[in-house]
């Protein structure tokens, strides 16, 4: 985490450049703001007025003063009211686009899929560090700014009062202001490492929760509570810390407005005795210095929910500045032609970040309608190519193209809707089985998902559900089994009834019996269209027009089963495994 | 088979959810996929809460604070005396040097140079003490804060782990997580403006008592305005507590919809999606905007009022004074003290409501902590201390029903038992309650009915960690703490490196660990060094093997490692003669026939056992489902 004190304020001016819903009217709102700071300035004018002509004062002339000032006082709060709902909802709305923003830029790039296990921090970028933002705004952020003009105008009238108190004031005032800034550094670093000593109790918290089966299964309670005792007591130490020394920063405020009462007592008394002042003008001041404590003491307030919604700004404009990886032409691409096409790849290459390559040099050429699968160890690069032929993501170098047109080409209206990929996951979102289908094609009627079901040979399955198409899959699908939600992705796959498909171990967890069935009805359905099956079971490969074989990121073998099997080499060793494991040992 | 899918749930962040509305349904037949997931909706509110329910839980809950920390308390509360004290006192020093110092030099042209001295004397003693009593009433109010959070924070992290799996299944992880950081948050949160709200409410009747010794009638008159405050605290509390409570059902509806969407990342990618999962994040946090500037506008009513009244009230004691100065009845000083301690009143008095504010978030928080604490699901212990002898375990399993769910049973009447030493697979069709047989054995789950044995003791006889100690299960999916390699297969039992070394190579993962940095010292889990499933399931099974179990579980705890590798360990298992009763579920027919005998399960009972021969050739279900592969190999 970068959260560091400096360049706190550059971050946000940025963030009120490049969000425009934050500054929308804020020339008004700064208005009603500045027009609300009345309502604290009234009274100390009204006392100066009164004390120093009390004696020439009429009732009369008293009533009118004072219904003036009581007129000015309500005035002044409904501009207050203006201008602080103003700027509140700006900042909802200001709020509320950075988020938008953040999570289409998020969905737009890659890394929510390429570096899966970033992804729970990722969510925080749309939750948590705006939450922090929000909290800033809600916790002094307009405060601070309804005080600045506070202490703007309070600074004005006193100058109109008496230049010399004032300039005394100022001074004492910019020194203390000076000394904040300064402690502010290191109050901002204790608050830091509070932070980051809440940030690991809470992750330490969190594995004790989720991580509950397996520290039954292995007896570890009293290790796990023993860490988590441990990370709370430094979690409290170090915010108490912080605590500590914000409140004596605090504290210090009340010290500051008590020598500059007694200076202006001082100063004033021998000043107004070479009659510079009337008793008025120095009791208005008086009154007017301890309007000049809150700001100051919401400043000391603020700086650690400011630095923490500027920390949560930089990561956001990290999403928000990075490139998009994987980039739509959009209308001046060329479409995919109509009917069925081949896939192409030349000297492709990919690595993750600045990784080693995962894939070096890949060329190959398959034609429309063939069948391939796709064969190689774990980490052989088998996935990362099928991801690289959908254009979940780019090659480093080289090129992926479809019908002859290169695939950067080619629209994503166009990719999306005759190119489908169905990862292994079985991904389901929360909702019912026919929502999740309709994920893939939002038109599809309920005959057709139920249609799709029954092509793939999958209707005894879902009549076996209790609801059938509108039985809840729960959260993530959690309510069937890993296969089940396979199952119904590929329904969700097929139902954009693609011209090329791409199937990422898209049956591992399914039975070897359902799984040979799903194969066939897909064979059948296909006829014609080009597949792309990666497979950890070779039966798969048996039934393919060609087999791919990788093996540590590059392309070793290609050809039929059979040829593979007499070639002698890693296919031939890969799939006398394969037999060994699948034959009965009898 | 998937046991929760716990490795896909990438760590929740720890933000602020309330569940959204869950309905409950069908689950998944014979798999325990929702050992992490939600079934039953959780209420997040009480039915409709009255301000007087709420009132009265806030005071509850503060009681309840209080007494675990009376010593802060006290310090909180003695400082915050001392500083309304002090505001009092500054009030009075004003209207003294304006009276004494001030009006004397400026209007009577007396010397000033006494008491000059005494008068900034005074107004430093006044700062100071003001001072002081911020500190102590800060730093106690803080320390009394974070100690509650503390502590209550590691009581529903215990709870939590002493409840059995029924109870936790039906809670989101998601939604627990929340409770433990943002509920416990916000249940605490009173505590710090508490002190403050207490010595403000005694500033108010101080300063109305103060005023009242000056004049009657101004005392009056700031006793009216300040409850008037006060009336008008409480009412903008209630009106936005509710609008508050609307607006975080929400922000974790956001929050749901940003987690399901990027967990999705993959598929809404694949299928082109991106436009509408925006527009659906854009629905649901336009609602959020628009119900925050609602509550921004409706309690900015409130406070501009509030902070308002002093103003009023000053203006008013101002002209009302100066009418009494005018008759005689005050001095000047006395005007202007009143009039500098409403000054002095500006930012104590919007602080009067803000507990009864926080009331409202707090007493929300506090019912979903009460809601894990509450929990009485406490998983049972026996009395039974005896350890088993020697080597292998045996395991009888006699009569045992289990169901997640009532009325959908997973197991009926299943029996069977396996001599020590023996190594089993257990087989059957997706769905079939494999899974489910393995997690009672371990004792995650307990049978509705029927008995199981280890060596003859009922496993719900044991003492609390004695099964443990002679059990290790591994499943499919594979939980990681951010931890080392080495801390996370000993999870923290004191075991030398060496037989941490072992463990690591009999699960075939010596080369994985080697080529880490620091070996079996790199940090590994999800905010470090990230592994692969494959790499996971290896280091989760040297986790298991490195207790020397009496009973390994192993529950398809080698499906992502290749198939060589899954055969590598294996044999490796049965060569290193672990003194273990080994218990495997798995497809392949490569792990299966390395056990003595095979159990054949469908329709949650045991259709058959044999040796794997044995079923292949009398059991044309059995055979059908493992040689698939092969029928359909020649056939092609």
């Amino acid at each position: 985490m970068s959260d560091k004190g400096s360049g706190a304020a550059s971050v946000l001016v940025k963030t009120l450049r490049e969000v425009p819903a934050f500054t929308k009217g804020v020339g008004l709102t700064l208005g009603f703001v500045a027009l609300g700071s009345g309502v604290e300035l009234i009274p100390p004018i009204l006392v100066q007025r009164v004390i120093d002509n009390v004696d020439t004062f009429s009732k009369g002339v008293l009533y009118q003063w004072g219904g003036l000032a009581l007129a000015g006082v309500i005035l002044s709060a409904l501009a207050s009211r203006a201008g602080r709902t103003r700027l509140a909802v700006a900042a909802a709305h200001g709020l509320h686009d950075i988020r938008v923003m953040t999570f289409g830029r998020l969905h737009q790039r890659s890394i929510l899929h390429t570096q899966e296990q970033r992804r729970g921090a990722l969510v925080a970028r749309v939750t948590a560090d705006i939450d922090a933002i929000q909290r800033f705004f809600d916790w002094g952020g307009v405060g601070l700014l309804v005080g600045l003009a506070r202490v703007l105008f309070t600074m004005t009238l006193m100058f109109l009062l008496s230049w010399k108190l004032a300039a005394l004031v100022g001074a004492t005032t910019a020194l203390y202001v000076f000394l904040l800034i300064k402690f502010q550094k290191v109050l901002g670093r204790a608050h830091d490492r509070a932070r980051g000593s809440v940030a690991n109790a809470m992750a330490i918290a969190g594995e004790a929760v989720s991580g509950v089966p397996t520290i039954r299964a292995h007896g570890a309670e009293k290790h796990i509570l023993g860490r988590l005792s441990k990370a709370l007591e430094r979690e409290f130490w170090s915010d108490f810390k912080a605590r500590v020394m914000g409140n004596a920063l605090f504290a210090t405020a009340e010290l500051y407005s008590g020598s500059i009462t007694a200076g202006v007592v001082v100063v004033g008394v021998l000043l107004g005795i070479q009659d510079a002042f009337t008793a008025g003008e120095l009791v208005a001041f008086m009154l007017l210095v301890a309007l000049l404590v809150d700001p100051l003491q919401t400043m000391v307030e603020t700086i650690d929910s400011m630095q923490s919604a500027a920390a949560g700004l930089r990561r956001i404009f990290k999403v928000l500045d990075a490139d998009i990886e994987v980039s739509d032409p959009g209308e001046s691409g060329t479409p995919l032609p109509a009917g069925g096409f081949g896939v192409a790849a030349t000297g492709v290459s990919f690595a993750y970040g600045d990784g080693p390559d995962v894939l070096s040099d890949i060329d190959v050429a398959v034609g429309a309608g063939q069948r391939i699968a796709v064969v190689g160890e774990t980490g052989s690069g088998k996935t990362t190519f099928s991801k690289l032929v959908v254009r979940l993501m780019e090659p480093k170098a080289g090129q992926i193209s479809l019908a002859g047109i290169p695939i950067d080409r080619i629209p994503f209206k166009s990719l999306r809707s005759r190119v489908t990929f169905v990862p292994q996951e079985g991904f389901l979102m929360d909702g019912t089985v026919l929502t999740n289908v309709q994920f893939g094609k939002p038109a599809a009627t309920r005959d057709e998902v139920r249609k799709a079901f029954d092509d793939l040979g999958l209707g005894a399955w879902l009549d076996g559900l209790s609801d059938g198409l509108d039985s809840e899959v729960g959260e993530r699908g959690a309510k069937l089994s890993a296969g089940e939600r396979q199952l119904v992705a590929l329904t969700r796959a097929w139902i954009v009834n693609p011209d090329l498909l791409v199937l990422d171990e898209a049956t591992s967890a399914v039975d070897p019996a359902l799984e040979l069935q799903l194969r066939d009805a897909l064979n059948r359905l296909l006829e014609g269209r080009t597949s792309l099956t990666v497979a950890h079971r070779l039966s798969t490969a048996q039934a393919a027009d060609a087999v791919l074989v990788f093996d540590q990121g590059q392309l070793v073998e290609r050809g039929t089963h059979v040829e593979l099997v007499a070639a002698g080499g890693i296919y031939t060793k890969m799939f006398e495994d394969w037999m060994a494991g699948t034959t009965s040992s009898a | 088979m998937d046991v929760a899918g716990s490795s896909r749930r990438t760590r929740q962040p720890l933000i602020n959810t309330i569940a959204p509305e869950r309905s409950s349904g069908r689950f998944s037949v014979g798999m325990p996929t929702h050992f992490l997931s939600s079934g039953d909706t959780i209420d997040v509110m009480p039915a409709q809460p009255t301000f007087r329910s709420v009132l009265g839980k806030g005071f509850r809950l503060i009681g309840r604070f209080i007494r675990l920390q009376p010593w802060s308390f006290g310090l909180a509360v003695a400082g915050a005396m001392l500083f309304a004290a002090s505001i009092l006192a500054a009030a009075r020093v004003i209207g003294w040097v304006i009276d004494e110092v001030i009006f004397p030099t400026l209007d009577g042209g007396a010397e000033p140079a006494p008491l000059l001295k005494t008068a900034v004397l005074l107004v430093f003693a006044v700062a100071g003490v003001k001072a002081v009593g911020i500190m102590g009433r800060r730093v106690g109010a803080g320390w009394m804060q974070l100690r509650n959070a503390q502590g209550l924070r590691f009581r529903v992290v215990n709870h939590i782990l002493r409840m059995d799996m029924d109870w936790y299944s039906k809670r989101p992880v998601g939604d627990m997580l929340s409770v433990v950081s943002a509920d416990v948050a916000f249940t605490t949160q009173l505590l710090a403006p508490l002190p403050f709200s207490i010595a403000s409410l005694i500033l108010l009747i101080g300063s109305s008592g103060q005023v009242l010794a000056i004049d009657p009638l101004l005392g009056t008159i700031v006793a009216v305005f300040l409850a008037s405050v006060v009336a008008l605290q409480l009412r903008a509390s209630w009106v936005v507590f509710q609008m508050f409570t609307e607006l975080q059902r929400t922000r974790g509806q956001v929050a749901a919809i940003a987690y399901e969407s990027f967990d999705g990342a993959l598929t809404v990618k694949a299928l082109g999606r991106e436009a509408e999962e925006t527009a659906r994040m854009d629905e649901r946090s336009g609602c959020m905007r628009d119900q925050q500037a609602r509550l921004v506008q409706v309690g900015e009513s409130y406070r501009s009022a509030v902070r308002a009244v002093p103003s009023i009230a000053a203006v008013v004691i101002i002209t009302v004074g100066a009418l009494q100065v005018l008759s005689d009845v005050l001095t000047l000083g006395d005007v202007v003290s009143v009039a500098y301690l409403l000054s002095l009143l500006f930012w104590p008095i919007q602080l009067v409501g803000f507990v009864i504010f926080s009331f409202a978030a707090s007493t929300a928080g506090w019912d979903r902590v009460a809601g894990i604490l509450d929990g009485e699901a406490y998983v049972a212990h026996g009395e039974d201390v005896s350890s088993g002898e020697g080597g292998a375990a045996s395991i009888e399993v006699s009569d045992v029903s289990f169901s997640y769910v009532d009325d959908e049973p997973v197991l009926t009447d299943l029996n069977l038992e396996v001599p020590p030493g023996r190594v089993v697979a257990i087989v059957g069709p997706t769905a079939s309650g494999k899974t489910t047989l393995a997690v009672l054995l371990a004792r995650l789950w307990d049978p509705r009915s029927g008995v199981i044995r280890l060596d003859k003791r009922d496993l719900v006889g044991m003492a609390e960690g004695v099964l443990p100690d002679e059990m290790a299960y591994a499943s499919q999916d594979t939980y990681l703490f951010d931890d080392t390699v080495k801390g996370n297969i000993t999870l923290g039992l004191d075991i030398p490196d060496a037989d941490v070394t072992t463990a690591i190579e009999l699960a075939n993962a010596g080369e994985l660990v080697a080529s880490l940095p620091d070996g079996i010292e790199t940090r590994i889990g999800e905010r470090a060094y990230a592994l692969s499933g494959g790499q996971r399931q290896r280091i989760a099974l040297a986790r298991a093997l490195v207790r020397r179990p009496r009973l390994l579980i192993l529950d398809d705890a080698t499906s992502a490692v290749d198939p060589s590798v899954e055969t590598a360990i294996l044999r490796g298992l049965r060569s290193a003669e672990l003194p273990s009763t080994v218990v495997i579920i798995a497809y392949r027919s490569s792990s299966i026939s390395l056990s003595d005998e095979v159990f054949y399960i469908d329709g949650g009972n045991v259709v058959a056992r044999g040796t794997h021969e044995e079923l292949l050739a009398t059991q044309p279900g059995y055979a059908t489902l493992l040689t698939a592969y092969e029928s359909a190999g020649e056939g092609a």
